[in-house]
């Protein structure tokens, strides 16, 4: 270990660790620009310099390592002078940058003394983060330094379109003003990563957390994504974890489990309404599907809950639902999928809650709302949250010029066709049994829908074909929460009842 | 044939003195780049034209620059018998006159330079006189070497055989004593005793930094890693400072004995010489050089059987001046961007293809063989007591005899510039000497008896640097000498870190507000602070040091900077934008020679109708100021005043035109 004194305190470093690093070990926050934790030092921008005793100059401490004995000064008067006039060099380069803007008043700049000057309009501070992160991490270099001095700028060679440019956007995502613009880089169109539990309608990074509720709430790396996994080259995100905690080796590992009993509680799956080509999902922009709507309506989806509809960006507040899109239909699933009666409602019932007055049609067949006070719920929706249930199957949606869908339906109170024009469609799709390779690995049988099929639903209501194997939930039989937590139980009853008294027991006991 | 004993030696020394001093007449030219730029090479053609035609049996040759640029084309005549005369200024004319007198057994005395009567052996401190028998007449009026004021001051080492020798003949580098030393390293000296020796002497480095070279090539020896490098550092980017390129194109042997004898000592196994792109006679000449020392035996595996194994390479700059900042320069020789890094770690620890590596500048290495050779306690006889030896200047500028000059550390400023540099053309005030390029000061008339030494000089607020020393007369306008170097930083700033980029753009942009007369109150306290935390943040000497041309001339020359902010005036009458030219009608004769000059058309007027300057025409270029008839004088300059309004023509018609009516 090195000992060194930072600020009058005494510190101890690893050797090879720079003065930034024992700074940081100890809380001492020194600021920086051009530092990143995943490249090497830069050392350019001058932000983070500091005094060392006996030394002429002030040195960056990003880069300088602990040496036996210095001392150090991070709050001295050159310091803070430096400081200053770097902050309000970069802010009459970029005065319009918010975050140089920022800099420059936690540094001190001194606003009089620079109106003596003309000030750029830049936006780039030259800090070199997207040439080092594309020269070191992704082995490529498509973007550099051209040109020399104050003419100095970042461009691909010749500043045409890259041939090399792999298109990952890592230079725009470590930018700190938003100065890179992937489109000068390269004539490729970036390809985001759909986030599946976002529905596509937002991208994600090769190494991600699924989900807020995620068990376990760690990232997972994409392998088909991630640029280490296809170019061996990057490695960023390991050599920012501070439990080093990614390991790149790990693989797949089949374990053999000897067990007494199954419970199938895979789910549900989403059913793919574009195959409806009448209602235009995939053509007509302001068609959504409700699980679609669900993100965009939750907080921690890609709009933050606010409705923006897909075309505009503008705030959906006339919205009409489409029941039974694919469910209850011999051309798609002839069953009912039970729930959308009631979510639909619900999802009706939160955009007024969000913004009172919204409007929401709902087209349905029939009302399913078998549950408990569930028919009240409805009633509720009509009477106070401005829902109006339209009994009739729309036929067509078309697009209006303004990206309004428009809907043709029959009103059969009515009996007329009529056309409906709103800001924003939501398809309430069926959903089906998640069953995928449950059949062959467990030897059990499916009915025609695909759901597991129950031989005896009386007496043994969630025993499947084969013994041992329960199945509760969706892939049993379209239900929702409240149901499907008590078929859970309800299985993990029929596996305490198989496995009584078999403790210790081997297969034939 | 390589050299591998110390009778191969001698018989190149043999071959070389017989090349040096033939039995025939020879005529030498310098041409090195001064020669050349002056017409050398035409001037070469010619003699040896008129030598032919004549039938005249002479050795030609070239050699390199004596240091007297001033007077170039400078050729050298031996005839035996005689001692040399060195002739100046010869064009072709000239050059077929003196063929012509020197058949005739003539000498034209009124072409003469000087006459030398000996030439120095440095190395192995000796002489040889040249044998007198037959001189012509008019000699006696030829001075003598030594009483050249140009020459009499300074004491030439690294300098001494440039101008003499052949600079692509290795056997006459070897007839003064070259290579010798590095015989005597290899065969008689440990590594740690070369060390010792040339820590002893006191050579600083003479790049500009000024850092102990035995110290540093202690360090590097020192450091763990192999191949270890060392460069020489030949990339010579300030502005008017031509030393390093002199001598590569006049001695170039001396800097690779130099670098074998280092590269011997720190345990190096290559070489590499960085050339300025700029510098083609140079990169040559160092070339020749380099492959005659491989060829010999002096470079590459084992020379001179000591066992010892060592070769050089040349890569040269693409025009960035930042380039000569050792890092900046060792990220080029690896083909990336020319830009610095951070220190530590230190080239000698960490340095090409981070292996250690020792930097030294050109006049560095072509000190060694002499240190060996003479010793520590020769090399350390002349200076002061932390600046030891002599130093190398380039003096430029307004001076009578510019041109590269060697002094003793210690030599005070006003005998640099009046007794060797003969004084200012047209008998002006000496105003300041700048010394140490872009990265020096200006050190004002008043401080003309500082002793130059590398701590005098720091203390004055300048530096030493490579040895560039630009005499300024008092038509210089101090501003504008700090805003022609910082636009020159500026232009060269490799643009990595902000301080330098932007800080150094911002106060080129306060200072052309101040020449073009938008100074405000209050600009030089901001250049003043600008320039200090510039000093203290940049990452690198040019950023680090850009700035003192700024700091000394408002340090010494504070009332210009006042003049040009609160009066809008330039005392100097150069800044343009503050500058007006009037003709004074009570001393115009109408003589219509200004009317005629003027580049614009700008001057209204005919015979015997005073004439005037039409300020919206004039672009103060000070034609009419230079060919008004001196008795007239009538142009005159202003500045800080308002240019009087222009007399009604009817009072401009001179009189003695109405006298004729």
């Amino acid at each position: 270990m090195v000992s060194l004194t930072i600020d009058g305190r005494k510190v101890e470093a690893e050797p090879g660790k720079t003065i930034m690093e024992a700074a940081g070990s100890v809380g001492v926050k020194i600021p920086s620009l051009c530092y990143h934790k995943a490249l090497l030092p830069w050392g350019s921008c001058r932000l983070c310099v500091v005094e060392v005793a006996g030394r002429p100059k002030l040195v960056a401490s990003c880069a300088v390592p602990v040496e036996e004995g210095i001392e150090v000064r991070t709050d001295s008067p050159r310091v803070v002078a430096a400081r200053k006039l770097v902050s309000e060099l970069l802010l009459l380069r970029c005065p319009e940058v918010p975050q140089i803007q920022e800099l420059a008043s936690e540094m001190g700049a001194d606003e009089t003394r620079l109106r003596r000057f003309q000030p750029d309009h830049e936006d780039c501070i030259l800090c070199g983060l997207c040439i080092r992160i594309c020269k070191e991490r992704m082995g490529i270099n498509a973007v550099d330094f051209v040109n020399r001095g104050p003419d100095r700028k970042v461009a691909p060679p010749f500043s045409r379109h890259s041939p090399i440019c792999q298109t990952c956007g890592a230079c725009e995502s470590v930018c700190p003003t938003g100065a890179v613009h992937l489109a000068e880089v390269t004539g490729n169109t970036p390809r985001p990563i759909a986030a599946e539990f976002n529905m596509g309608l937002v991208g994600r990074k090769p190494i991600y957390i699924p989900f807020p509720q995620a068990v376990p709430k760690v990232p997972v790396i994409d392998p088909e994504r991630c640029v280490f996994f296809q170019r061996g080259v990057c490695q960023t995100c390991g050599s920012f974890c501070e439990a080093h905690a990614i390991d790149y080796e790990q693989k797949e590992e089949e374990l053999e489990l000897d067990v007494g009993a199954v419970v199938v509680a895979t789910g549900l799956d989403l059913y793919d309404v574009s195959s409806l080509e009448e209602y235009g999902y995939g053509k007509v922009k302001n068609v959504i599907t409700a699980m679609e709507y669900e993100r965009l309506t939750s907080a921690s989806g890609p709009t933050g809950g606010e409705l923006k509809r897909p075309s505009d960006g503008r705030l959906a507040t006339d919205i009409a639902f489409i029941q039974c899109v694919g469910s209850r239909d011999f051309k798609h699933m002839a069953y009912c999928s039970s729930v959308c009666c009631m979510h639909a409602t619900k999802e009706a019932m939160l955009a007024y809650e969000h913004h009172p007055g919204t409007k929401s049609t709902i087209f349905y067949m029939d009302l399913r709302a078998v549950g408990k006070r569930f028919q009240e719920y409805l009633t509720r929706a009509a009477a106070e949250y401005n829902v109006t249930y339209v009994r009739g199957r729309p036929g067509s949606i078309e697009e209006a010029e303004n990206g309004n869908p428009i809907i043709w339906y029959e009103d059969t109170a009515a009996r007329q066709t009529k056309s409906f024009e709103t800001d924003l469609v939501i398809l309430s799709q069926a959903l089906l049994p998640s069953n995928g390779h449950v059949s062959e690995a467990l030897g059990i049988a499916l009915d025609e829908y695909g759901f597991v099929q129950i031989p005896d639903r009386l007496a043994h209501p969630l025993d499947s074909s084969r013994p041992g194997v329960f199945a509760c939930g969706y892939v049993h039989s379209p239900r929702d929460i409240p149901d499907s937590v008590v078929q859970a139980s309800g299985s993990a009853a029929r596996v305490a009842e198989v496995l009584a008294g078999t403790q210790g027991a081997d297969d034939d006991g | 044939m390589a050299v591998r004993s110390a009778d191969d030696l001698a018989k190149l020394h043999e071959r070389g003195l017989g090349s040096l001093f033939p039995a025939k007449t020879k005529v030498s030219v310098g041409m090195a780049t001064c020669g050349l730029a002056s017409g050398a090479d035409e001037v070469f053609k010619a003699i040896r034209a008129e030598a032919e035609s004549r039938g005249a049996d002479i050795v030609l040759s070239r050699t390199g620059c004596m240091g007297f640029c001033q007077r170039e084309p400078l050729v050298s005549v031996v005839k035996p018998g005689w001692p040399r005369i060195v002739y100046g200024e010869v064009d072709i004319p000239k050059a077929e006159e003196i063929i012509a007198a020197l058949a005739e057994g003539k000498v034209l005395d009124e072409y003469a330079l000087c006459q030398i009567a000996e030439e120095s052996n440095l190395i192995e401190d000796s002489r040889i006189a040249y044998p007198t028998n037959g001189l012509p007449p008019g000699l006696e009026k030829v001075p003598g070497y030594q009483d050249v004021p140009f020459f009499a001051r300074q004491e030439k080492r690294i300098l001494h055989s440039c101008g003499l020798v052949d600079p692509d003949s290795l056997e006459e580098y070897v007839s003064l004593g070259g290579y010798r030393s590095l015989f005597k390293v290899l065969t008689s000296m440990t590594p740690e005793e070369v060390i010792e020796e040339v820590t002893r002497s006191g050579l600083r480095g003479r790049g500009g930094a000024g850092f102990p070279t035995g110290r540093k090539w202690e360090f590097c020896r020192q450091a763990p890693g192999e191949p270890k490098y060392v460069i020489c550092n030949a990339d010579e980017g300030d502005p008017g400072a031509y030393m390093d390129r002199g001598i590569l194109e006049s001695n170039p042997h001396s800097v690779v004995e130099g670098m074998v004898i280092g590269a011997y000592a720190i345990g190096a196994s290559q070489g590499v010489v960085y050339v300025r792109m700029e510098y083609p006679q140079a990169i040559e000449k160092i070339r020749t050089a380099l492959e005659q020392a491989e060829e010999q035996g002096f470079l590459g595996n084992d020379i001179l059987g000591s066992g010892f194994s060592f070769s050089i390479d040349i890569d040269c700059g693409s025009g960035a001046f930042v380039c000569g900042e050792e890092t900046a320069l060792m990220a080029s020789i690896e083909g990336l961007t020319g830009e610095p890094r951070q220190r530590p770690p230190f080239p000698a620890q960490s340095g090409l293809w981070a292996k250690p590596t020792n930097i030294n500048n050109v006049k560095s290495w072509a000190s060694v063989p002499l240190i060996i050779s003479r010793g520590a306690e020769w090399y350390s006889s002349l200076g002061t007591e932390k600046s030891k030896g002599t130093v190398v200047f380039s003096l430029v500028g307004n001076v009578n005899n510019s041109g590269l000059v060697e002094v003793p550390l210690g030599m005070s400023l006003r005998s640099l510039v009046f007794d060797v540099g003969g004084g200012i053309p047209g008998d002006k005030e000496l105003k300041a000497v700048q010394t140490g390029g872009p990265s020096g000061g200006c050190i004002p008339a008043e401080m003309a008896d500082l002793s130059v030494d590398y701590e005098n000089l720091a203390e004055a607020g300048s530096i030493m640097g490579s040895g560039g020393m630009v005499v300024m007369d008092e038509e210089t306008c101090m501003v504008d000498v700090a805003k022609y170097f910082l636009s020159f930083t500026v232009a060269e700033s490799c643009g990595k870190c902000v301080p330098c980029r932007e800080g150094l753009r911002r106060m080129h942009e306060i200072l052309t507000d101040i020449t073009e007369g938008r100074g405000q109150e209050g600009d030089v306290e901001l250049l003043e602070q600008m320039s200090n935390t510039i000093i203290d943040t940049a990452l690198c000497g040019l950023g680090n040091t850009a700035p003192n041309p700024v700091l000394t001339t408002i340090r010494y020359f504070a009332d210009e900077y006042r003049a040009h902010i609160e009066e809008k005036r330039c005392p100097a009458f150069v800044c343009k934008a503050l500058t007006s030219y009037y003709i004074d009608p009570s001393k115009c004769r109408a003589c219509r020679i200004c009317l005629k000059e003027c580049p614009t058309e700008g001057i209204a007027g005919a015979k015997d109708v005073i004439h005037v300057i039409d300020q919206e025409k004039c672009s103060k270029c000070g034609t009419c100021y230079d060919v008004c008839p001196t008795r007239l004088s009538a142009v005159v300059r202003l500045s800080g005043v308002p240019v009087p309004a222009t007399l009604p023509e009817e009072e401009r018609v001179l009189a003695r035109a109405k006298r004729e009516e």
